[in-house]
This record gives structure tokens, C-alpha cells and sequence, in this order.
């Protein structure tokens, strides 16, 4: 897995399970390039971002993922639905083959609204989950 | 385009081939229902060498067996697309890789034939079934029918003493694009 | 409602009832007014296309620059936006 060093100095990593549309505008938001996880600190977290649309035959594969990033980073990472496809199947929720919304399969602890959102409300979100806004 | 009929549709396609149409492009299919009761495969091949001429085939089969053969012996690049045509319209390719392609393995149905009803918009209430002053949509008969879900008198909540609905009576109903009345 | 009954997401819902109106001349025939009750966008659905903007006979819906706040909980993104009547 590619993580992103989302400040620069091994705060928060963010791995970005990239499966439609809005993982350009996660591309966007994401000011370093993706990279191996580097043993992390104590106060280090980790987030994972769900991007695009989640097809019922994927969504097993999403969730052994968030799983296995639990145990490579040795802590729950942050989960985060982003963009309208992955909160509740968006505009295909009535698809034969989409899940309606990756918390189907696993707690999801934001969800960001957008088709797509735009990169701005990524990092606010990430904002928020470093502790680095005033909630 | 040229019509070929299922016995001579691998030999048309090799033939191409032969003739230098060697760029398989690709392989669809299209259901014809309410038009005629087909399938109609397409595959289009190219030459690249004369300027990317093109040739169209298209085979019709009936909707109840549809059967062809594979090309996937001429081109292995039409597997991919045989297997979505299988999957998506429940066309069998004799021959061919009969995996899914797409599909989770416990997923039934043909979603791609226009019979196929969108089943979760027939099961979500729909917001815009409301009039303005209402707070449940009323059973009455100027109730609306959203885009993609059929006519309840046709699919759904059909009069049990009546038949089965033909099926190009349920694709025509849930046709989509503009907001029906239920009809009484 | 021309807005919940086209956007394509269905992610509009609108309640409403009617009510008598109460101050009218003696010897007027009763009439009804429509009062909104609820009007929510499940913004987990929406897909921002616009056709409820541009739909409204109204004008009543606007096109905004803010950032739709996040939500937590599977009902996080649904925003009520009628205030009941205190």
C-alpha cells in the first residue's frame, strides 16, 4: 500500500483506496507523493479514504483493506467515505451491482458530501481528524 | 452493418480476419424487445492497415435461447467482451470462457435486458410521489410512477387473475425519461 | 415538488399539509393553503447536478459556494433545513 504523508512530517498518513471519479480530486487535495508506511510514532494516525464508487463485487476487497491497515499501522486508521458514491451509492444507489455506501461493511467515521467534493473539503475533513482546526 | 445468422457467424468472422481485418475492436449487444423479440450481438473489427475500415457484423438471436458461437478462438481479446455480453444479457457463447466477468458469483439475473426492472427504485418510496399539501403519497389513482420503475398494473402490483405481463409490456412501461400518471 | 420529482437521486424529500385559511369574509367558500412541514436533502445522494435549481417554477432554490459540512453516522449528511415552528 502507498500512503500520503498528508503535512509532511509524519502526523498523519492517508491511504486513499482509489476506485472512481473522486480520487482526482483526492490527487488534488494531496500535497506529497504516495509512499510505503514508515514506522510510525505514538502520536502518528493514520486515515483511510474511500474514493468512488463501491460495486458489490469490490466491497469485500475494500473491507479486508481497512483491515489490513489496521494491522500494518498497528492502530484503528480513521475512516473516511468521501464523495456521494461512497457515503450511500450517490446517484447509483439503485444500481444492481453498487453497495449502497462503504458503511455497509465497516464503520465509517466521516462522511463528505460531493460529486465529486472538492479537494478543500478533503482537507478540512483531515483538518478536523489531525486535531489542527477549532471544531 | 451485415446481418449473419448464428451458423455462419464464426466463419464470417475468420473470414475478415483472413481478409485483413485483423483488430478485433469490439462486441456488444442490444436487446431488441418491442422491436422485434432478439437479441442482436454486434462485433465491429478494423483494418488498420487500409485506413481503420471498418466492419460491422450483427447476428439476431431469440431472446428465450440465445446461443452463438465463440470468436474468442479468432480474436482471445473478445473473450473479455463475451463474458460481459454473457453475464449482462445471458447470452451463452458456445465455446467460449463462461466465468463471470463483472458480477459477484451469487448474482442473478440479466440486468442489462430491458424486462430486467430496477428492483430498488420499485421498493424505495419515491420523494416525488407526494403532492404539494401531502405528507404520504395518497393510494389514489393520480398517483405518479417514477422514471424506470414500470406501471404497478403492469409489474408490481398486478390484478393476480390477470397473466404474467409479456415482457415487452414491462420494458415499454418502465422506459424512462418522463414522469407518467398511473393509469386506472 | 417539481423538484423532488425530478432529481434523479431522489434525494429531496418534502412533507407538507393543508390548513384553512382564517381570515376570509363571511361569505367566502372555504379555501386551503399548503404549509411546508419538511423539506430535507440527503446530501449523501446528491449528486449536485442542479436540475432542482433550474427546475423550480419558484426560484426558491439557490446555488450556494459553501462547503457542505461533513457528517458522522449514517444519517450524518441528511440536512433538515425547515425549522419546526417553535
Amino acid at each position: 500500500m502507498r500512503w500520503v504523508d498528508w503535512y509532511g512530517d509524519g502526523s498523519l498518513f492517508v491511504l486513499d483506496i482509489a476506485l472512481a471519479c473522486c480520487v482526482l480530486e483526492f490527487d488534488a487535495a494531496a500535497r506529497f507523493a504516495a509512499g510505503p508506511l514508515p514506522p510510525l510514532d505514538d502520536r502518528a494516525q493514520v486515515a483511510v479514504v474511500i474514493s468512488g464508487t463501491v460495486t458489490d463485487r469490490l466491497a469485500p476487497a475494500v473491507a479486508a483493506i481497512v483491515d489490513g491497515c489496521e494491522q500494518l499501522a498497528g492502530r484503528r486508521p480513521v475512516v473516511i467515505s468521501f464523495g456521494a458514491c461512497a457515503s450511500s451509492g450517490g446517484p447509483y444507489w439503485d444500481s444492481y451491482s453498487v453497495t449502497k455506501g462503504i458503511d455497509q461493511l465497516l464503520a465509517v467515521d466521516a462522511y463528505v458530501a460531493g460529486c465529486p467534493p472538492p479537494p478543500e473539503a478533503l482537507s478540512a475533513v483531515l483538518d478536523e481528524v489531525a486535531g489542527r482546526v477549532a471544531s | 452493418m451485415t446481418e449473419v445468422s448464428p451458423q455462419e457467424w464464426l466463419a464470417a468472422v475468420e473470414s475478415l480476419k483472413a481478409d485483413g481485418f485483423d483488430y478485433f475492436d469490439w462486441l456488444g449487444c442490444v436487446d431488441e424487445i418491442g422491436r422485434q423479440d432478439c437479441l442482436r450481438v454486434v462485433l465491429v473489427i478494423r483494418n488498420v492497415g487500409q485506413g481503420a475500415e471498418l466492419r460491422m457484423l450483427s447476428c439476431s438471436l431469440p431472446r428465450s435461447a440465445p446461443r452463438l458461437d465463440t470468436v474468442s478462438g479468432v480474436f482471445a481479446g473478445a473473450a473479455w467482451h463475451e463474458r460481459e455480453v454473457a453475464e449482462l444479457f445471458g447470452v451463452e457463447f458456445i465455446g467460449g470462457d463462461h466465468r463471470r466477468l463483472l458480477l459477484s458469483p451469487e448474482f442473478e439475473g440479466t440486468p442489462l435486458r430491458k424486462d430486467e426492472v430496477l428492483a430498488a427504485r420499485t421498493g424505495m418510496s419515491w420523494p416525488g410521489a407526494k403532492e404539494p399539501g401531502e405528507s404520504e403519497a395518497s393510494p389514489s389513482r393520480r398517483r405518479l410512477v417514477p422514471p424506470g420503475v414500470p406501471d404497478p398494473a403492469v409489474w408490481g402490483d398486478r390484478d393476480a387473475a390477470q397473466p404474467p405481463a409479456d415482457p415487452a409490456e414491462v420494458a415499454e412501461s418502465a422506459v424512462g425519461g418522463r414522469v407518467r400518471r398511473r393509469r386506472t | 415538488m417539481v423538484c423532488a420529482r425530478e432529481c434523479p437521486s431522489w434525494c429531496i424529500s418534502i412533507n407538507s399539509h393543508t390548513e384553512p385559511i382564517s381570515d376570509l369574509p363571511p361569505t367566502a367558500r372555504e379555501r386551503t393553503r399548503n404549509v411546508l412541514d419538511r423539506f430535507a436533502i440527503d446530501w449523501s445522494l446528491c449528486m449536485y447536478c442542479g436540475i432542482c435549481v433550474e427546475e423550480c417554477p419558484f426560484d426558491a432554490l439557490e446555488w450556494v459556494g459553501d462547503l457542505t459540512q461533513p457528517g458522522s453516522g449514517s444519517d450524518g449528511l441528511v440536512e433538515e433545513m425547515v425549522q419546526p415552528p417553535s
